[in-house]
């Protein structure tokens, strides 16, 4: 008995140690600025305001920024879990030499750090000429996102036993039948949980994004934010607590209606992996 | 007339050789299977028929078509897998309706097929459930709608009662022996089950190590099979086989093993002295007065007769059956005799062939029919 409140007293410290940052972002966000730095610090605001919100919707660039992280972690998702799917597809169901190479050499990128792979990527980027767009991060995030992608997809398609295409294929669907009307509605919690890693790695990725895009037209949120509220001067804070409430809206969505999937992905993913 | 043939089939995989020189002729309308041990190569053949394996040598032909290059959809046969391969997403009804939505049944005639096999399986209460709250006997059902809802030339069936309870696998080989007649299509059931084989087949495709054994019926690989492997592999208990040599004497064959002595006339013209080996099913071994001496070492009552292993020498352990109401005590001393018209004799090895003269040859006693 004590020892089951002294282990739910440790559990909740520890989750009210990692909410209170989250709390205290939401908090700031709807107090004026002269509350803000007012010693000591009130717990809830006095006075609620939204005006944070409506200045950076209204005065500043966020929304474009919010625009272009959309679009970035939208097309980066579908090009990654396409790939990935395709891939795992051939890693597991057909046999030809150096397979299991292939996959192990694909988890060789992760041994560099990317500070390293940044420049080579830069140049040639620029060499192809899409330096500053949204196309040149959809690449450079794919290259980090695809390996994991391609792990995960895989021991969610080894799960998939082999009779269920081979059933399909003697019903009469053809290969691609066979993948379409079997193999991708069981992948589908691997797709899901892939999905949302991906989408999550691109909307707050912030090296890449820093060193590959310098025009306010391809700027993600991440930079977007840092750029527009962040000067060597002075840091709006309210604003930018306001902005990464905003941010984190479309993840707190996403996770809210796939949260049963994740779960249950990330449990098979992981016990056959 | 053929409707299934297999002409010097092989299938290898990298260096291993899965089937080996395959020649089967299945006659149209009927059940065969391909029985043998696990790892003897029966799925990978049913998968080479299929189009899901393609053959690294020879030639199937499905009626007067080679099929080697054809995919499994375009050979018009329908297969029933081991796991039943239902698919999970689908319900029952769509599981079943699946293989002719693929061949573009209009969807009306469609419905009403389904809902003619789901009547003829008794899984009409179920076509809206989905596999996973099915039991597996049911699952089973759904796994046979699926095959029989198109009315294929050549029903392929891998092990299919193999996940089933014994009862309901007794149940279900009767339901698929009606089904056969029923129909009249041709069959090929892969099972390492002898009983199945035995009680269903036309003829048993005998296999092992990648290679044809036997393809008799199961009258004829009981009572002569082709090599000491078939007849070790059928019949429960299994068939007594002793090591030991044959010479030629005075017109006749002597079999010796140390205890045992068995004069035969019966041997074919190849048969050559030297090592060889006698098999006798239990049946073949009459308890009483006789040459062997032993002593009784276990006894299995099965209920309608009782089993009883006995030791002869040192380390030879033959196993007769006797009535059900005989009583045995283990370590009680017993004469035995053995049958030598039942008796089968084998060259050496342990596919040694049987040396036999065939029953139905002159100078036999079952000649006349
Ligand atoms: N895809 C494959 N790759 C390599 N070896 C295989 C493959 N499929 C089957 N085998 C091997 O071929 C042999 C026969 O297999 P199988 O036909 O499944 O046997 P059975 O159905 O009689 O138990 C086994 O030794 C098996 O390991
Ligand atoms: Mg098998």
């Amino acid at each position: 008995m004590l020892r089951k409140i002294a282990f739910n007293l440790f559990a909740w410290s520890i989750v009210l140690a990692v909410a209170f940052p989250l709390f205290w972002m939401l908090v700031t966000s709807v107090k004026p600025q002269f509350e803000l730095f007012r010693r000591p610090p009130t717990m809830l605001p006095e006075t609620f305001t939204l005006e944070h919100y409506w200045g950076l919707l209204t005065e500043t660039k966020f929304l474009s920024y919010f625009w272009n992280s959309i679009i970035l972690s939208t097309t980066t998702t579908v090009v990654v879990v396409a790939i990935a799917t395709i891939g795992s597809y051939s890693l597991v169901r057909f046999r030809y030499r150096g397979r299991e190479t292939l996959a192990f050499l694909v988890l060789f990128t992760y041994l560099l750090p990317s500070v390293v792979l940044i420049l080579p990527l830069y140049l040639m980027l620029v060499n192809l000429g899409l330096s500053n767009t949204i196309t040149s991060l959809v690449i450079a995030y794919t290259t980090f996102a695809l390996p994991y992608a391609l792990w995960l997809l895989r021991s969610f398609m080894a799960g998939i036993p082999e009779d269920l295409e081979s059933a399909a294929l003697v019903d009469g669907a053809s290969r691609l039948g066979a993948f379409w009307d079997v193999i991708l509605p069981q992948l589908l919690p691997g797709i899901i949980s892939t999905a949302l890693f991906t989408f999550i790695l691109s909307w707050n990725e912030y090296l890449y994004a820093l060193v590959l895009v310098n025009s306010d037209e391809a700027r993600p949120l991440t930079t977007g934010v840092m750029n527009m509220l962040i000067s060597s001067f002075n840091i709006e804070w309210s604003l930018l607590m306001a902005a990464s409430v905003m941010m984190s809206v479309p993840l707190i969505i996403a996770f809210a209606f796939l949260q049963s999937y994740l779960t249950r992905g990330f449990g098979a993913g992981g016990v056959k992996g | 007339m053929a409707d299934v043939v297999f002409s010097s089939v092989q299938k290898q995989f990298g260096s291993f050789m899965a089937v080996d020189n395959l020649n089967l002729d299945i006659q149209q309308g009927e059940f065969i299977s391909l029985l043998g041990p696990s790892g003897c190569g029966k799925t990978t053949t049913l998968r080479m028929l299929a189009g899901l394996e393609f053959p690294t040598g020879g030639e199937i032909k499905i009626g007067d078509r080679v099929v080697n290059d054809v995919p499994p959809g375009e050979r018009d046969i329908a297969m029933v897998f081991q796991s039943y391969a239902l698919y999970p997403h689908m319900s029952v009804g769509q599981n079943i309706s699946y293989p002719l939505k693929k061949r573009r049944v209009p969807k009306a005639e469609r419905a009403a097929m389904m809902a003619k096999t789901a009547e003829m399986l008794q899984l009409t209460p179920l076509l809206d459930r989905k596999p996973k709250e099915l039991s597996g006997g049911q699952q089973q059902r759904v796994a046979l709608g699926r095959a029989l809802v198109r009315d294929p030339k050549v029903f392929l069936l891998d092990e299919p009662l193999s996940n089933l309870d014994a009862k309901l696998r007794g149940h279900m080989r009767t339901e698929l022996i009606e089904l056969h007649q029923r129909l009249g299509r041709t069959m090929v059931y892969v099972t390492h089950d002898q009983l199945e084989a035995m009680t269903m087949s036309d003829r048993i495709a005998v296999m092992e190590g990648g290679k044809l054994q036997q393809f008799a019926p199961p009258k004829d690989v009981y009572r002569e099979p082709a090599n000491r492997f078939v007849a070790s592999f059928i019949g429960t208990p299994g068939m007594n086989i002793v090591d030991g040599a044959l010479r030629h004497e005075g017109g006749r064959w002597i079999f010796e093993a140390p205890g045992i002595s068995v004069g035969t006339q019966n041997l074919g013209p190849e048969t050559r002295p030297g090592n060889a080996a006698m098999g006798i099913r239990p049946e073949g071994l009459s308890f009483g007065e006789g040459p062997i001496e032993g002593i009784v070492q276990l006894v299995e009552q099965t209920g309608h007769e009782n089993i009883v292993v006995v030791l002869v020498g040192t380390d030879m352990r033959l196993t007769g059956r006797t009535a059900a109401d005989r009583v045995w005590r283990a370590g009680e001393s017993v004469q035995l005799s053995i049958d030598s018209n039942q008796a089968h004799f084998f060259e050496d090895g342990p596919n040694g062939i049987r040396l036999n003269r065939p029953l139905s040859s002159p100078g036999n006693q079952e000649a006349a029919q």
